[in-house]
């Protein structure tokens, strides 16, 4: 198959044809008010294992959703069929649920025409990436794993999509998106490591790369040790904070922070994390996946969050907001956590300046364990290494973590400039690695 | 949508032309799955409906298995013009694993099949008036807000309709139409600063909405409110060694995580190493590994009328089983699919291989698992208890990826003294090791008991899927488990 657009590629809905949709839509709703959601997506994976594909699909989906009000009554219907009797069955269906259901005082109508800044949301080289290009990254990180005898599993992926917003009101947004993604586990007799990376460009996914950096925490792992729990310095990689920062970014809801129901009380303007950290929305940055609008038509923006350890921001509904008085809604979409003052330039300088410690790659199954002080649990995975007089001497067994981010990243002694992180657990963010003192491992597992 | 209306829309047709492609392509295998999903959902919080929606979702999904490498690929878009490029993209892909295999996909036989399979129900699910549901679930809030303490509702009715048609060129052709049910209600009490929550709903199963009925949310309502209020008032654990007694859905989410994940052979066998992980319970341990003590009976049972996967078949065309996982504390048998049951020498798979829509490949998930009835009654469990905790329903669940080191919470917690549940506790929580953990089960309850919970949302697989499943239990107790308090240290 050809890079480039083939018979056997899926075609998207084009802004044209949205408009086109969305006129059929107002025409045949009887509503106060309706609001039209469009997701038209061409995706694709290939997943290995064991040295060779397991898995290789390709998925297009098209999905309409509507919304119709009389009042404050309202109802939502959607479809993945756009024939138009579909379209017109689907407003049909939500008008109906909206005519019985009860009012809802904290509705809203559709916001009105928004202002849009163009993001760097789409990137054709992934717009014409296929199963060939998938195909070739997963050889290439199998073959350099076979090289040094261990056994690759992972994937290859890449999607683009059609997104589009619009309402009664003259809302009307539309844009493309693309991502790619690659995870890597190299596996030996009795160790494991691991890389990922999503990006908007496939040509970013960085596979040769972060292929060696797997193969190489796989063979340093090698026959890993036990170590008691208890408290360690700690240098979490950039994917362990990240998975850390989305559960806290997850908690920052404004109406949970209203109903005393957040572990976020009474802190906002509070200073709740170490005063060097700042965390912005950056929807404009090339490593992030920005986009141009949200789910409900409101434009992206770059708000600061955290601006030196105190919470500036919640993360509001529009009732909430309105509520509160707050105008401009503040997004999230595009994640950067930085560092104030000096910053090491790398995890292997983190590493020089640790007489002992513990070196994390990634964290595994985090859940929340009490939502009042935010405290999570979760394991290590696929890379976790002592580090005695600045080097790393072996690997470790996985611990599990008992802590809260809201302790954790109070104890910082170091950080690194922030670097590309995601893992299965997090979206994309950019953040830095950290260097933690008395980070607390509850129990050992067995590998 | 009826029998009769899924016939008028030409799924036989679509299926005939897919399997056409692909047999004139030269695969060796092909099926396609053709879906009309409806989901339903009602749902309140704070005393407010927030949201109804009504969501279909329709497409077709098709594998092909050329050379012994699979390509699968699926459309939204359900057209006779549609499944051509959907069928040779299939292939194509198909082509293209091919050329880095080493190994050779091979299938498990099956007989073939020519079935319908429905949902037996009394009352659908989708004929109850909205008004009644929205009704039900105000007037449960407004009982939930009705006790002092409780600052926040959440209320919510779901349905799921599944019509489906299956059809292989090795002939099988099953269509499907099935219905799954569920409710749940959950108060959020505030105390000094803190705030817990305690639930009540129903299982996920597939039945009528006589299962909403029957619940009876508004007798069930004041209880729950209640005893939001005293968990958050409750005092916390105080950590160390404690026996245990797990109510059946709270058992549901250990042996989901302990024995559901482990007991899949894809994992086994490194297919899942990059995501959901690998499992402790290699195939070098059928057969003789002790996982539990001989209370310990682990059966699945995916023929069990309204259990999530009791669907009749499977998306590989394999009629669904029943078979030991543990027998008597001893590791015996795995979930598995027609591509991974062959490479342990088995030669039928167990009817285990399920996609959670047309979009999505199916994958070996776990079976209905469920902890055989024992011989106990539970006041004489907890009446053989010095210092324990009775835990109820569902909280905080982590665990490794190998399924070794876990740790759980709950919704609701009792302290458990000199044979009597004494008072309510706050932030408990346990963890432990699979197989010390099993082995210090020393009492099942017996089959009165019983109950059935299971999962939804069941993640597995990348992209990333849902899986479905029940999981039956009556309660057990456990020996000398490792009790922390799940909050923040000094």
């Amino acid at each position: 198959m050809s890079e480039e657009r083939s018979a056997t590629q899926a075609k998207l809905t084009s802004r044209e044809e949205f408009r086109f949709l969305t006129d059929l839509v107002l025409k045949h709703s009887t509503g106060e008010h309706t609001f039209v959601a469009l997701q038209d997506v061409y995706s694709g994976t290939t997943r290995f294992a064991n040295n060779q594909i397991v898995q290789n699909v390709n998925v297009h989906r098209v999905s309409l959703a509507v919304t119709v009000a009389f009042g404050q009554q309202h109802g939502t219907a959607s479809t993945t069929d756009l024939t138009g009797g579909a379209v017109r069955e689907t407003v049909r269906r939500a008008e109906e649920i909206a005519k019985v259901a009860p009012p809802d005082p904290e509705y809203l109508p559709p916001v009105g025409p928004q202002s849009y800044i163009q993001r760097l949301s789409s990137r054709p080289e992934t717009v014409r990436a296929g199963p060939d290009r998938r195909l070739a990254y997963a050889r290439e990180a199998i073959e350099l794993c076979k090289t040094d005898n261990l056994r690759a599993a992972g994937i290859v992926s890449s999607s683009v999509a059609t997104v589009g917003v619009a309402a009664s009101t003259g809302l009307f947004a539309y844009e493309e998106r693309t991502g790619a993604r690659f995870s890597l586990t190299a596996m030996g007799e009795n160790s494991t490591g691991w890389a990922s990376n999503e990006h908007r460009s496939i040509d970013r996914l960085g596979v040769t790369e972060r292929t060696r950096v797997a193969i190489e925490k796989a063979k340093r792992s090698t026959d890993p040790k036990e170590f008691p729990a208890g408290r360690y310095t700690v240098i979490l990689e950039p994917a362990a904070v990240a998975g850390l920062m989305t559960w806290l970014m997850w908690m920052l809801d404004a109406k949970s922070y209203d109903k005393g129901t957040s572990p976020f009380r009474e802190k906002l303007g509070e200073r709740i994390l170490d005063q060097r950290l700042t965390l912005k929305n950056r929807p404009e940055h090339a490593d992030l996946l920005g986009s141009g609008f949200t789910g409900e038509g409101l434009p992206s923006n770059d708000f600061g969050w955290i601006d030196a350890g105190v919470l500036t921001q919640l993360d509001y509904d529009r009732f909430t907001a309105k509520e509160h008085q707050v105008e401009v809604i503040p997004t999230l979409e595009a994640p950067c956590l930085s560092g104030n003052g000096s910053t090491v330039p790398s995890v292997e300088e983190l590493v020089r300046s640790t007489q002992r410690g513990i070196l994390v790659t990634n964290f595994w199954y985090l859940r929340i364990v009490n939502p009042t002080d935010l405290t999570l649990t979760g394991m290590t995975r696929d890379g976790t290494f002592l580090i005695e007089d600045g080097q790393v001497t072996t690997g470790l067994r996985n611990f599990r973590f008992h802590e809260s981010p809201l302790q954790a990243l109070n104890q910082i002694e170091a950080f690194t400039v922030p670097m590309e992180a995601s893992s299965a657990e997090t979206g994309k963010l950019l953040v830095p690695a950290l260097k933690i003192r008395d980070f607390n491992f509850s129990s050992v597992t067995r590998f | 949508m009826n029998e009769a209306e899924m016939s008028r829309t030409d799924w036989n047709e679509l299926a005939e032309l897919a399997l056409k492609h692909i047999r004139a392509a030269g695969a060796e295998y092909g099926d396609i799955r053709i879906l009309d999903s409806t989901t339903q959902i009602v749902h309140g919080e704070d005393r407010r409906i927030a949201a109804i929606r009504d969501m279909r979702d329709s497409g077709f999904g098709v594998r092909a298995l050329y050379h012994g490498a699979w390509g699968f690929a699926a459309s939204s878009v359900m057209s006779l013009e549609e499944i051509p490029r959907v069928t040779e993209l299939a292939v194509g892909i198909a082509k293209g694993s091919a050329l880095l295999a080493t190994e050779r996909v091979q299938l498990a036989g099956e007989p073939v099949y020519v079935e319908t399979v429905v949902t037996p129900q009394r009352v659908n699910p989708f004929t109850v008036p909205l008004e009644e549901k929205a009704k039900l679930l105000l007037e449960t809030m407004e009982k939930l807000h009705a006790h002092a303490g409780v600052a926040r509702s959440n209320a919510t009715l779901w349905a799921r309709r599944d019509l489906k048609l299956f059809a292989s060129t090795e002939g099988s052709k099953i269509n499907f139409n099935l219905l799954a049910v569920h409710g749940d209600i959950e108060a959020t009490a505030v105390h000094d600063g803190r705030f817990a929550s305690r639930g009540f709903n129903t299982p996920h199963l597939r039945t009528g909405y006589e299962l909403i009925t029957d619940a009876n949310f508004l007798a069930e309502a004041p209880r729950v409110a209640a005893q939001a209020v005293e968990k958050v008032k409750a005092p916390p654990v105080e950590a160390g060694q404690y026996d245990l007694i797990l109510d059946p859905e709270h058992l549901s989410l250990t042996i989901h995580e302990s024995c559901g994940h482990p007991s899949e052979l894809d994992r086994a066998l490194g297919y899942e190493a990059n995501y959901a992980g690998t499992s402790f319970l290699t195939p070098d341990k059928l057969g003789t590994f002790r996982y539990g003590s001989s209370h310990v009976n682990l059966v699945a049972d995916n023929t069990e009328p309204e259990t999530l996967a009791a669907t009749g078949y499977d998306d590989d065309g394999v009629a669904c089983q029943k078979w030991d996982i543990i027998r008597e504390g001893i590791f015996v048998g795995y979930c598995t699919n027609r591509e991974v049951a062959l490479k342990i020498g088995q030669h039928r798979s167990r009817g285990s291989n399920r996609a959670d829509g047309w979009s999505s490949v199916p994958i070996v998930r776990i079976a209905n698992i469920g902890l055989a009835p024992g011989q106990a009654k539970l006041e004489d469990m907890i009446a053989d208890v010095k210092r324990g905790i009775y835990i109820e329903g569902h909280g905080s669940f982590s665990i490794d990826q190998q399924r070794y080191n876990f740790q759980f919470g709950g919704d609701a917690f009792w302290l458990i003294e000199n044979g009597k549940r004494a008072h309510m506790l706050r932030d408990v929580i346990y963890h432990g090791i699979t197989p010390e953990f099993w082995g210090n089960c020393d009492a099942v309850a017996d089959a009165t008991h019983r109950q059935r919970y299971g999962f939804i949302t069941c993640g597995k697989g990348q992209p990333s899927q849902s899986g479905w499943m029940t999981h039956a239990a009556s309660h057990a107790r456990i020996r000398k488990v490792s009790v922390i308090r799940g909050e923040a240290g000094p």
